[in-house]
């Protein structure tokens, strides 16, 4: 069986991402993104 | 979806999870710019091509197919991938698209309000557990009839009930299945998955799907995440909305049919045996479904105002532009026709039934809960 890494998953990682855009959005910081 | 494959080249056959990955660093960091770079650079292509054609035929005054952009990104990936090929140094940030895949399903979350979710999402698991429940069966007899090893029949009916690579991969880590048999699951899993981004469209086309219909469909039948929201965006946005939101509840059961695997295949004395369950669970568990969650329960209590929740739809939209433009650049059809026939035979038949069955599941949904 593989060790199991201490570290944060990829999953993890697009979490934090996700909600750090999500939180620079609510607090103005990104107020338009074109599409 | 696990960090090896994410930092192992792209290729139909990704390296089993056991892989030791590198540890980050600056210089593992710098050297993923290239590939999002490409990845960006592709994705946006097909967006200028998408809108180039409608500004034409407008211009013009012609009746153009409106073809999304979606189609574009992965067409231009897949003639690069086969053609010159993706060079070494673009590869590691290439195979970030995973990772843009959950940023992009989470950020999804601003454009569902819980009760969306909750009366969708109740359909969708109800309709989750009999496809689970069937193509865990029917791959499992069909696997057998053509005297398939029974650990890669396993993967398969994994991969294909569930969610394609990622769950083979827990799979063959809780079972210890060989790498071999892991490979050419999920190169049979990946060659169905881009055969269905062609496919599932013209078919819904031709039944004239509604897109919340075709949306559900495609998140039943379609099995790796990617292709998923991939083929969903290729029949129309909100059909893509709705085919990752089934997807993610189908992602929601990876640990629990894992887990059963795993007992299973422990009590055989093939593997070994589970400690903590619910410390397994919540490993299997992929975290971006809470994150989802936790977005749209934010979008529903009104944290987030009107244009920040377009900023957020729009900042999902760009996540998942990188992702297409991944699955066109990780297609290498030489890698494809390497692996064994069965295997595939087996996939392509299973995939074929399951898209047939539950497209009558739709259809029956249709009309009793108007999807």
């Amino acid at each position: 069986m593989p060790v199991p890494s201490r570290r944060l998953s990829l999953d993890t990682w697009a979490v934090l991402l996700s909600l750090t855009l999500a939180l620079l959005v609510r607090i103005g910081i990104i107020k338009v993104v074109p599409w | 979806m696990s960090d090896a494959i994410a930092n192992s080249p792209p290729t139909t056959a990704p390296q089993p999870a056991t892989q030791t990955a590198p540890q980050p660093s600056a210089a593992s960091f710098l050297g993923l710019l290239p590939g999002i770079l490409l990845l960006a650079i592709v994705g946006y292509a097909g967006k200028f091509i998408e809108q180039f054609i409608t500004r034409y035929g407008k211009a013009h005054h012609l009746v153009l197919p409106n073809i999304e952009y979606v189609l574009w990104a992965i067409l231009i990936g897949l003639v690069i991938a086969n053609t010159i090929g993706v060079p070494q140094i673009f590869r590691l940030g290439v195979a970030t698209y995973e990772f843009w895949l959950k940023t992009g399903i989470v950020l999804l979350g601003g454009r569902f309000i819980l009760s969306d979710i909750a009366k969708l999402g109740g359909i969708s698991l109800a309709l989750v557990f009999i496809e689970i429940a069937l193509g865990l069966v029917f791959m499992t007899y069909l696997g057998k009839a053509f005297n398939l090893k029974l650990k890669l029949v396993s993967l398969l009916a994994v991969g294909s009930s569930i969610c394609g690579v990622s769950a083979i991969i827990a799979a063959q880590g809780a079972i210890e299945a060989d790498e071999e048999d892991s490979s050419f699951a999920i190169a049979a899993i990946l060659a169905l998955g881009a055969i269905s981004l062609f496919v599932f469209p013209l078919v819904g086309h031709l039944l004239h799907l509604s897109d919340r219909a075709y949306g559900v469909w495609t998140g039943l039948a379609v099995d790796n995440t990617a292709e998923t929201a991939a083929a969903g965006a290729l029949y129309s946005d909100a059909a893509g909305k709705v085919a990752v939101l089934v997807k993610t509840c189908r992602n929601a059961m990876i640990g629990f049919v894992v887990l059963g695997y795993a007992v299973y295949w422990a009590s055989k004395g093939q593997a070994a045996g589970i400690q903590n369950k619910a410390a397994f669970l919540w490993t299997k568990f992929p975290k971006f479904v809470l994150g989802f969650l936790l977005i749209s329960l934010l979008a529903s209590v009104g944290f987030f105002s009107k244009p920040g929740l377009l900023a957020i739809g729009n900042l999902s939209r760009w996540a998942f532009l990188l992702t297409f433009a991944g699955v066109g650049l990780r297609t290498s059809f030489r890698d494809l026709s390497k692996q064994g026939l069965r295997p595939f035979l087996v996939g392509a038949i299973g995939e074929i039934v399951i898209a047939i069955v539950t497209l009558g599941l739709v259809f029956a949904a249709d009309r009793l809960f108007h999807l």
